[in-house]
């Protein structure tokens, strides 16, 4: 990489953290590109020039913390015990106690995924492959270990678990942007329980 | 009336005059809302200004503010009253099904047809969901319980009639319905689903939903 790669790389960061901030602290529709400039002391032009739109500083901003997300599960996920059903508890909690610490920042995330005039380059919400995969593993494991019924429809529960866990972040918009991760988790391990009943083998 | 003079105005004046006026607010309101609709619509609830909206009604900033005390309650009106026209056909469709199934995939078709032709302003309410006010909150929590009580008398019904057990916990089961419902506007918004492909997603989803509550 030349010195204006480095360059180009340092002032990405930069503003990826800068607008990561303001948009949690502040808050997304209330953040100017210019205050993230200003918070990440380079001109309202450079970040232009890498990104199109607020609407996509926030898409980059959201993969970017991917790699933090992923790297809490690499820590977590060789640890996981228990039944089945306690371990899709345990990957949920695991989620709502790394969104919650900057939860202003996801409810923006969802509100403008939906936004109809998004531009393009927007990454919609809920496209988390690795969060699918993860859900994948332990129900077919499940099925391997007579937990789970064999005749049960993965990709749907998949569907229901993803659709729940995602709904039980309204605890935190009801709440005015405060996100509570144990009562979050909680709520997700009753709907895991009540479904979980037809899912074991009759 | 012999005794009231010519120079003032006759009580049987009054009422029309009265009218009168109710129908000019009215029909400032009716602009305003279409105006408002059509913003919303195109820009998202962020990227409509009040300022935007009178200008497309063709009156001033002020007079919107005589109609609405903000931009949210004008937003609330909007959904509200779409909300009045398909929830009746929600309890139809409710109603007349012989099934917790079908009457549950009834009343979410009768939402899903009618929101995906207006996808745009759905996915504007949508987004203000998760970013509104705690007032807006709930007053879009009120509107919510109707349906709440619809799918809570499915589900009752479901049981009298011995298709559901008798012990299941409803409200959660309702509430586990609802989230998968909303959730699938996804498909329709990022990937263009049908209601009928909608439809039979959730029939599938159901399947899980109510794996543990059947009999």
């Amino acid at each position: 990489m030349g010195v204006r790669d480095d360059q180009k790389q340092a002032t990405r960061e930069k503003v990826l953290e800068a607008a990561r901030d303001l948009f949690n602290d502040v808050g997304y529709e209330e953040t100017t590109i210019r205050a993230i400039a200003e918070r990440a002391g380079v001109s309202v032009g450079s970040v232009f020039t890498t990104f199109a739109s607020k609407a996509e500083v926030l898409s980059h901003v959201m993969n970017h913390r991917l790699g933090d997300l992923y790297a809490e599960f690499d820590r977590v996920v060789p640890y996981l015990r228990g039944t089945t059903i306690d371990r899709l508890c345990s990957i949920f909690a695991v989620h709502y106690a790394f969104e919650t610490r900057r939860v202003k920042l996801f409810l923006a995330h969802i509100a403008a995924s939906y936004n109809p005039s998004a531009e393009p380059g927007v990454t919609p919400y809920g496209r988390n492959e690795r969060l699918v995969q993860m859900l994948i593993d332990v129900l077919q494991d499940g099925v391997r270990k007579g937990e789970i019924r064999q005749d049960l429809d993965l990709a749907d529960v998949i569907d229901v678990l993803k659709a729940a866990y995602a709904w039980n972040y309204r605890l935190a918009a009801a709440g005015g942007g405060v996100g509570d991760a144990s009562a979050m988790s909680a709520a997700m391990d009753r709907q895991i329980a009540v479904m979980a009943e037809g899912w074991r083998p009759r | 009336m012999s005794f009231v003079s010519l120079n003032i105005e006759s009580p049987t004046d009054a009422p029309l005059k009265l009218t009168r006026r109710a129908l000019a607010k009215q029909r400032t309101r009716e602009r305003v809302l279409s105006a408002a609709r059509r913003l919303f619509t195109e820009r998202g609830y962020e990227g409509a200004t009040i300022r935007d909206i009178a200008q497309a009604a063709g009156m001033s900033t002020g007079a919107v503010f005589a109609s609405f005390a903000d931009k949210s309650e004008l937003f609330d009106e909007i959904l509200t009253a779409d909300y009045e026209v398909i929830y009746a056909q929600m309890v139809q469709a409710a109603r007349s099904a012989p099934t917790v199934d079908a009457a549950l995939l009834g009343l979410f078709g009768v939402a899903y047809s009618f929101h995906l032709d207006q996808l745009p302003l759905l996915r504007a309410s949508i987004a203000v969901s998760w970013t509104r006010n705690d007032a807006a909150e709930r007053r879009s929590r009120t509107d919510l319980k109707h349906i709440f009580r619809l799918i809570g008398e499915v589900t009752q019904r479901g049981i009298d009639q011995g298709q559901l057990k008798s012990d299941i916990d409803a409200k959660l089961l309702a509430e586990i319905t609802w989230d998968v419902y909303v959730a699938n506007y996804r498909r329709a918004v990022f990937d263009a689903w049908t209601v009928d492909a909608l439809l039979e997603r959730l029939s599938d989803q159901l399947k899980v939903i109510f794996a543990g509550a059947r009999v």
